[in-house]
C-alpha cells in the first residue's frame, strides 16, 4: 500500500513537472511551424528526477545537480545537459550551481551574434571563460554535453565531455552514440574551476578535451540527450526499445510521456538493489564489487528531428 | 548664458562635489522594428517621436494611427563598462532586447553596468582636474523612452536623439541632478522622463550617465523606444519641409537667388550703403510679399537713430580696461564665448584674445564639433595649454582627421594637456603627429581608443618624455610601445592601464587557464610591465591595472619599489591562486597607500587581511568584492585599525550578514557596500 502511494505520488509529480516542459514544447512547436517549413527542426521535451525528489523543490532547469537547456534560433536549434559532480558538498560548495550557471550561460551565448552553429564546442569553451568573469565566485564542476542541429544542411554537431552523452535513433538501430570519457572509474571528464589554493588536488580538463562529432540527420530520427543517471541505470537495449516507438513522432504529448517513462525507468531502476545495471556491470569490470542501480539525478531531453 | 561653475577658472582648482561632470559613459543604440516575427525584417523603419507639432503636421507621413514599441537592437558606442569585450556578463549588448531581469532587483550579470560609481574616484589621489568646467551647463511627448535599470537606478541625466536631418537633438536633461535628494533605491525602476517634442522621426538613442549621486553600480537591462511608425517613403518630403520650416521660407529663397550685396571696406557704414544703392536690386530678385515687411522695418530702423534721441552712457562696457573685459569672459562657456563675438568689433576683440582659449573642452559640445570649430579655434588658440577633445566625432564622421592633424601641428607644441577618450576620427597619422609636435605633453588621456579592426599603431608616442599622467583605459597598444614609454617618462605619477588585453585575448584565456603560465607568452603580460614600471617610474603615485589581465605575485612583489604609491587597483587583475609573501611585502614598502582595490583578486587569505590591518594607517578605500573565505574578524579587524577608512566593498563575500554590516557601517562610520544576491541565474 505504502509502495503504491508512492509510486502515484511520484507519477503525478513526475507528469507536473512534465508538464511545464510540455508547455514550452508546445509554443516551441508552434513558433517553428511559424517560420519555414522545410528547415529541419526539433520537437523536443523534458522530464526528470532529482536524487531527492521526495524532499527538494522543483526549481526549472534543474533536476537536483544536474541541469539542461533548450533552445533555438532562427538557424539551429540547440540541446544542453550538465551534471554537477557532488564531491563538493564536503566543500561547502553547492555542486549544482556551476552545471547550472553552465547552461543557462550557454543557452544565453546561443542567442548571442556570434554563435556558430558548427562549433558547440565554443559554447562550453565561452561559458567556462564566462564563469570566472562573475562578481560572485562559482566553484564546482561539471559533466557537458550539447548537441546543435544546424538547420541549413540538416547536420548535428555535439561536443561531449564527461559521462553524460546522447544517443540516435534510426529506423530500430543506434546510429550515433557519445563515448564515456573518464580518468578513473567512476572520475569522468569534467569542467572545473576549484576555489583558490585547490588547484593542485583537482581534476580540470579543458574544453579542448571535448569529444565533437558531426553527422546529419534525416527526417523522424531520435535524439536523447542524457546524464549518466540514466546510462548507467538503464539497458541500452531496453533505452532502444523505448526510443524505436516514438521515431518519427510529432507529436510533443507522446513525446513526453516516452520521455517521462524514460525518467521513470531509470529512477526505479536505480534504487532496485539487485538489478545488474550498467554501473553494476561496469564495476565488477574494475574489480569493484556491486549490484544494483546507482541512485543519481536523472534528466531526459528528448527530441525528434522533422523536416 | 546660465553658468554653473562658482570657481573661477584662473587658480584652476575645483570642488570635486560641486559641479564636474564625472559623465563617465554613454550608449547608442539603433531601434529597430520590434520582432514580431511574422512581419518583414525591414530595418529602414523609423520612429516618428512626436506628431502633434503646431509647427509641421507630421501625422500625414505616418504609416498608420497605431504606436509601436521596440526595444534596442545593437550597441553602436559607449565609454565605459564593466564586463571585457566578447563577453556577455555586465556588458553593453545586455542592454539590447527585451528586460531580462526587470523587475528583479539587484546586481545581476545578464544586464548592463559601468566600471565606476558616485564620487569615490573624485576622492582617491588619481582624481582628474576638468578642463574649462564653465563649459557644462544646461541645455532646453505620448511618445516616451523607457530606461530599465535593475540595480541603483538614477544614472541618466540625458537622453538625445539623431534624427534623419543628421542633428543630434537633446530630448531631456536632468536639471535638478544636483540639487534634488539622493534617490534611496530599493526596486528595480522603468524610468521614463519627460520628453521634449521634436518633428524628426529617429531610430538611434543616446543615453549619458552620471553617476556621481550613486551609491554603488548602476545596471541597465533594457531600454524601450515608443511611437509611430514612420514610412521611410515620406522621408525625402519631411526633410525638404523641415528644411524649410527651420530656416523660413525667406531665407530659403535667399539662399537660392543669385544677387550679392557689393561690400566695401568700411564696416559701419556698409548696412546704410546697402539700402541706398543695393535694395532696390534686392527687391527685383525677390518677389515674396513679405521681403516688403522686411523692407519696411529696415526703413524705419535707418530712420530712427537719426529722428530719435538716444541717451548713451558715459561709461560702458566699452570703457573697460581690457584686462578687466578678459576677466570677466573667463567665466562664459565656448558656445556663449563665440555668441558674444558676433556683438560688436570691441567684444568681438575681446572674445578672440588667445588667453581665453588657453583650455578648451569640447566633450560638452561632441554634437557640435566640427572641421569648421576647429579650424576656427585654431586661429584663437594661439598659447593652447590644455584640449579636451573627448567624444568628439562619435558615430557621425565631422572631423576629419586631416583637419586634426593641422590643429596639432599649428598649436600642439605648448600643449601640456591632452585628452581625446573615446574619440573616432583618430588615425595612425595624428597620433604621429601627437608623438612629434607635443613632447610638453604632461598628460595623456586616451580612454576607449582601440578602434575595431586594426589596431593604431601608436609608435610615435614614444617620443613624449614629459609625461606625468598616462590613462590608456580599454585602449590597448603594443606591449614593447608601452614599455618603452614607461622607460622613457621618469616623472610619471598616474597610470591607467584598465583592460589592457586584446580582444582576442579572450580566446587567449583559454589557452593560459589550461596550459603552464610559461606557454602564455603571446598575451601582453602585465608582469613585465611592474618590472618597468619598478626599474623606471619610480615617482608613480596611482596605478590601475583594472582587469588587465596576467599580473602574478611575482610582478606585484616587484612593485612593492614604488614607494610613493598612494592609489593601486588590482581587481580582477591579479589571478594567482596564492599570493605567497607578495602582498605582505608591497603594503611594507608603500605605506602612502589610501585607496587599496582588489576586487575578485580570489587568492587573498586571512593573513592578508591582517596585513592590510597592520600595515596601511592612511587606506581610505578598500575594496574586497567577491573574495571568499574571509573570517569575520579579519573585517572588524581592519576596521578598526584603518582609522582613516571611507568606503569598503564587501559585495559578494562571504560570512556576513545584514545586520553585521548596518553595525559595523554605524560604529565605524565608514560606507560598507554589501549585497545578497540569490543563488540561481535565470
Amino acid at each position: 500500500m505504502h509502495s503504491l502511494g508512492w509510486s502515484s505520488k511520484l507519477i503525478s509529480r513526475a507528469l507536473r513537472s512534465g508538464f511545464s516542459a510540455l508547455l514550452e514544447t508546445t509554443t516551441n512547436v508552434t513558433s517553428n511551424n511559424g517560420g519555414s517549413k522545410s528547415r529541419p527542426h526539433f520537437i523536443s521535451v523534458v522530464c526528470g528526477f532529482p536524487k531527492d525528489f521526495l524532499t527538494s523543490k522543483y526549481k526549472p532547469g534543474k533536476y537536483g545537480e544536474d541541469s539542461w537547456f533548450k533552445t533555438s534560433t532562427s538557424n539551429a536549434d540547440v540541446l544542453g545537459v550538465a551534471d554537477g559532480v557532488g564531491g563538493w558538498r564536503s566543500y561547502g560548495i553547492d555542486p549544482g550551481e556551476f552545471s547550472s550557471f553552465l547552461m543557462k550561460t550557454c543557452e544565453r551565448l546561443v542567442h548571442c551574434v556570434n554563435f556558430n552553429p558548427q562549433r558547440p564546442v565554443n559554447l562550453l569553451a565561452y561559458s567556462y571563460c564566462e564563469l570566472l568573469e562573475q562578481k560572485k565566485p562559482i566553484l564546482g564542476s561539471s559533466t557537458a554535453c550539447v548537441l546543435v542541429l544546424n538547420r541549413e544542411n540538416s547536420t548535428v554537431y555535439t561536443a561531449n565531455i564527461g559521462d553524460s552523452g546522447f544517443m540516435v535513433v534510426r529506423r530500430g538501430e543506434i546510429v550515433h552514440k557519445s563515448e564515456e570519457q573518464q580518468h578513473y572509474f567512476n572520475t569522468p571528464f569534467q569542467l572545473s574551476l576549484p576555489p583558490p589554493g585547490h588547484d593542485h588536488n583537482v581534476l580540470s580538463d579543458s574544453p579542448d578535451s571535448a569529444d565533437t562529432l558531426s553527422f546529419p540527420v534525416k527526417d523522424g530520427d531520435v535524439i536523447l540527450v542524457a546524464t549518466d543517471g540514466v546510462f548507467d541505470n538503464v539497458p541500452e537495449k531496453l533505452l532502444l526499445d523505448m526510443l524505436k516507438e516514438v521515431e518519427g513522432v510529432t507529436d510533443p504529448v507522446k513525446l513526453q510521456m516516452t520521455a517521462n517513462s524514460l525518467a521513470l525507468m531509470a529512477r526505479s531502476l536505480s534504487f532496485d538493489s539487485d538489478f545488474m545495471s550498467p554501473f553494476a556491470i561496469n564495476a565488477r569490470r574494475n574489480n569493484i564489487n556491486a549490484t544494483g542501480g546507482k541512485p543519481d539525478d536523472i534528466t531526459v531531453v528528448l527530441a525528434t528531428v522533422a523536416i | 548664458m546660465s553658468q554653473s561653475s562658482t570657481t573661477s577658472s584662473e587658480d584652476g582648482s575645483k570642488r570635486a562635489n560641486s559641479e564636474s561632470v564625472a559623465v563617465d559613459s554613454v550608449i547608442d543604440f539603433k531601434g529597430k522594428h520590434f520582432g514580431l516575427e511574422s512581419t518583414s525584417e525591414d530595418s529602414d523603419d523609423y520612429l516618428v517621436s512626436g506628431s502633434e507639432g503646431t509647427m509641421i503636421d507630421v501625422e500625414r507621413f505616418c504609416h498608420a494611427d497605431y504606436r509601436i514599441e521596440q526595444y534596442a537592437h545593437s550597441v553602436l558606442d559607449f565609454s565605459s563598462q564593466y564586463g571585457i569585450d566578447l563577453s556577455i556578463s555586465y556588458t553593453a549588448p545586455n542592454i539590447t532586447g527585451r528586460p531580462s531581469k526587470y523587475p528583479e532587483y539587484g546586481d545581476f550579470p545578464q544586464t548592463f553596468a559601468m566600471r565606476t560609481y558616485g564620487a569615490w574616484w573624485e576622492r582617491a589621489p588619481s582624481r582628474l582636474k576638468e578642463i574649462q568646467p564653465q563649459n557644462v551647463s544646461e541645455i532646453p511627448a505620448e511618445d516616451f523612452i523607457a530606461i530599465f535599470e535593475t540595480y541603483n537606478p538614477g544614472a541618466v541625466i540625458r537622453v538625445w536623439a539623431y534624427t534623419i536631418a543628421k542633428t543630434w537633438i537633446c530630448l531631456w536633461e536632468d536639471k535638478e541632478f544636483y540639487t534634488k535628494p539622493l534617490y534611496i533605491p530599493s526596486r528595480a525602476r522603468r524610468f521614463t522622463p519627460p520628453l521634449k517634442r521634436i518633428q524628426l522621426p529617429t531610430k538611434t538613442i543616446r543615453l549619458e550617465f552620471n553617476h556621481q549621486r550613486l551609491h554603488y553600480y548602476t545596471e541597465i537591462d533594457a531600454v524601450l523606444l515608443s511611437g509611430k511608425k514612420f514610412n521611410t517613403r515620406n522621408m525625402q518630403h519631411l526633410l525638404d519641409y523641415y528644411e524649410r520650416q527651420r530656416k523660413g521660407s525667406i531665407l530659403c529663397k535667399l539662399q537660392n537667388m543669385k544677387f550679392r550685396p557689393i561690400c566695401r571696406d568700411n564696416y559701419q557704414n556698409r548696412l546704410q550703403h546697402f539700402l541706398m544703392h543695393d535694395l532696390d536690386k534686392f527687391i527685383s530678385v525677390l518677389s515674396d510679399v513679405q521681403i516688403q515687411s522686411i523692407q519696411h522695418q529696415q526703413q524705419q530702423q535707418v530712420q530712427s537713430p537719426s529722428t530719435g534721441e538716444i541717451k548713451i552712457s558715459k561709461i560702458g562696457l566699452k570703457n573697460m580696461p581690457f584686462e578687466i573685459m578678459l576677466k570677466i569672459f573667463s567665466y562664459l562657456d565656448l558656445k556663449s564665448l563665440f555668441r558674444v563675438g558676433a556683438v560688436s568689433r570691441f567684444l568681438y576683440d575681446v572674445s578672440t584674445h588667445p588667453l581665453l582659449y588657453s583650455e578648451l573642452n569640447l566633450k560638452p559640445y561632441w554634437h557640435l564639433a566640427s572641421t569648421e570649430l576647429l579650424s576656427t579655434l585654431a586661429k584663437r588658440a594661439t598659447i593652447l595649454k590644455k584640449l579636451d577633445m573627448s567624444w568628439c566625432g562619435c558615430t557621425v564622421q565631422t572631423i576629419s582627421p586631416t583637419e586634426f592633424k593641422k590643429f596639432i601641428q599649428q598649436r600642439g607644441d605648448s600643449l601640456t594637456h591632452l585628452r581625446l577618450n573615446s574619440t573616432k576620427f583618430l588615425n595612425a597619422s595624428c597620433i604621429d603627429t601627437l608623438g612629434i609636435v607635443c613632447d610638453n605633453l604632461k598628460e595623456l588621456s586616451l580612454r576607449n581608443c582601440s578602434p575595431s579592426p586594426p589596431l593604431l599603431n601608436f609608435s610615435c608616442l614614444a617620443n613624449l618624455k614629459n609625461l606625468e599622467r598616462l590613462d590608456l583605459f580599454q585602449t590597448v597598444i603594443e606591449s614593447d610601445l608601452l614599455l618603452t614609454m614607461l622607460e622613457n617618462n621618469p616623472k610619471l605619477k598616474h597610470l591607467n592601464l584598465g583592460k589592457h588585453n586584446k580582444e582576442y585575448e579572450f580566446t587567449l584565456y583559454l589557452i593560459t587557464l589550461y596550459a603552464l603560465p610559461a606557454f602564455c607568452s603571446v598575451a601582453v603580460n602585465m608582469d613585465d610591465v611592474a618590472q618597468h614600471i619598478a626599474k623606471y617610474n619610480k615617482q608613480l603615485i596611482s596605478l590601475d591595472m583594472w582587469k588587465a589581465h596576467f599580473l602574478s605575485a611575482q610582478g606585484l612583489l616587484v612593485l612593492s619599489n614604488c614607494h610613493n604609491l598612494e592609489e593601486i587597483d588590482f581587481g580582477w587583475c591579479l589571478r594567482e591562486a596564492s599570493l605567497g609573501d607578495s602582498l605582505r611585502e608591497f603594503l611594507t614598502q608603500c605605506t602612502k597607500l589610501k585607496k587599496l582595490f582588489l576586487a575578485a583578486v580570489r587568492g587573498l587569505t586571512d593573513r592578508d587581511l591582517e596585513y592590510i590591518a597592520n600595515l596601511c594607517p592612511n587606506l581610505e578605500q578598500l575594496d574586497l568584492m567577491g573574495v571568499l573565505g574571509i573570517s569575520k574578524e579579519r573585517y572588524i579587524d581592519i576596521l578598526q585599525k584603518c582609522a582613516k577608512l571611507q568606503l569598503l566593498d564587501l559585495c559578494f563575500c562571504d560570512n556576513i550578514m545584514d545586520y553585521d554590516v548596518a553595525l559595523w557601517s554605524r560604529t565605524f562610520k565608514v560606507d560598507i557596500k554589501s549585497c545578497q544576491v540569490p543563488n540561481d541565474f535565470r
